[in-house]
């Protein structure tokens, strides 16, 4: 399935509703909602709460992250917010600032 | 999965996707999806078929086969493509329409300047108005240019005769517009109720 990508020279102000994956390389500020996968790429940031599926983080992201899978901080995430999620890894080399919530 | 990580530069709306806000930047931008909202790149736009823009586009080139609702304007050219569908004016050196395109909206290729053609006549004719009023030496002369402006100018010709000293405002009032109404052929009506019937 074709995914939405936010390529390395673009900015979104906004709200952006998928109902695929999307890949953050670019800036994204205001809202995130996707039904399938987000990744926030190396150099990528993301001023905006997340509400997704499964989370992969190696970019900045500043706000919520909420999941109804797995969240996955990789070595050069950083993330201010509280995250939300049934399973989150949190690689060495990520910076993270937050509550961790998972649901027991 | 090493090569999802590589940067991407190419920016991809997906069909799934809706956003709604402000899109910017430099590089390209692919839209499948929808977009509401304003769209301006340095780079190439392209609108695909299943795309649906309701926001201005300012690009480099912009390419559209899907839908657009609003102003394309390029540095380059804007082409259409069969199935493309605008609404909203277009603007660039060079457009190009291929047949199966449509569009609703004013069409300028060049460079800037020129404003819509529409709007020049009505500024012209305001300001040949604004002319009679305060051009008083030669109030007569500037009475007939002002019948020769009357069919762009019927509404301001009036007004300008009240402007002017009004010796002859009977001579200048140009009498009302022809009614707008669309002439039917002979037996158009009787089957048109023929249809509804």
């Amino acid at each position: 399935m074709a995914s939405t990508v936010i390529g390395a020279g673009i900015t979104i102000e906004g709200e952006v509703t998928s109902d695929e994956d999307v890949i953050v390389s670019g800036t994204l500020r205001g809202k995130l909602v996707a039904k399938d996968a987000v990744t926030v790429e190396h150099g990528g940031v993301v001023e905006a709460d997340i509400n997704a599926g499964p989370v992969a983080v190696a970019g900045s992201v500043t706000g919520n992250i909420s999941s109804n899978d797995r969240v996955d901080l990789q070595n050069g995430a950083k993330v201010v917010g509280n995250v939300k999620a049934t399973r989150i890894t949190i690689a060495d080399g990520a910076q993270f600032k937050g509550n961790v919530d998972m649901d027991v | 999965m090493a090569d999802r990580h590589a940067t991407h530069d190419r920016t991809l709306i997906g069909s799934g996707t809706f956003v709604r806000g402000r899109v910017t930047g430099t590089g390209d931008l692919d839209i499948a999806g929808r977009i509401e909202g304003e769209v301006t790149c340095s780079g190439d736009v392209l609108v695909d078929g299943s795309g649906l823009v309701s926001a201005s586009i300012s690009a480099r080139r912009i390419v559209v086969r899907g839908a657009v609702k609003g102003d394309l304007v390029a540095e380059e050219a804007v082409i259409l493509e069969a199935g493309a569908r605008v609404v909203g004016d277009l603007k660039a050196p060079r457009i190009a329409i291929a047949p199966g395109g449509l569009v609703r909206g004013h069409v300028q290729t060049g460079g800037a300047g020129a404003a819509r053609p529409r709007t020049a006549a009505a500024t012209a004719s305001r300001a040949s108005a604004s002319g009679v009023s305060t051009a008083k030496a030669a109030p007569a002369a500037a009475r007939v240019e002002a019948k020769k402006a009357a069919p762009p100018a019927a509404r301001s010709a009036p007004a300008a005769g009240h402007g002017g000293n009004g010796g002859k405002s009977g001579a200048s009032r140009v009498g009302p517009p022809p009614p707008v109404v669309p002439v039917l052929k002979k037996g158009t009506k009787a089957a048109l109720h023929h249809k509804k019937r």
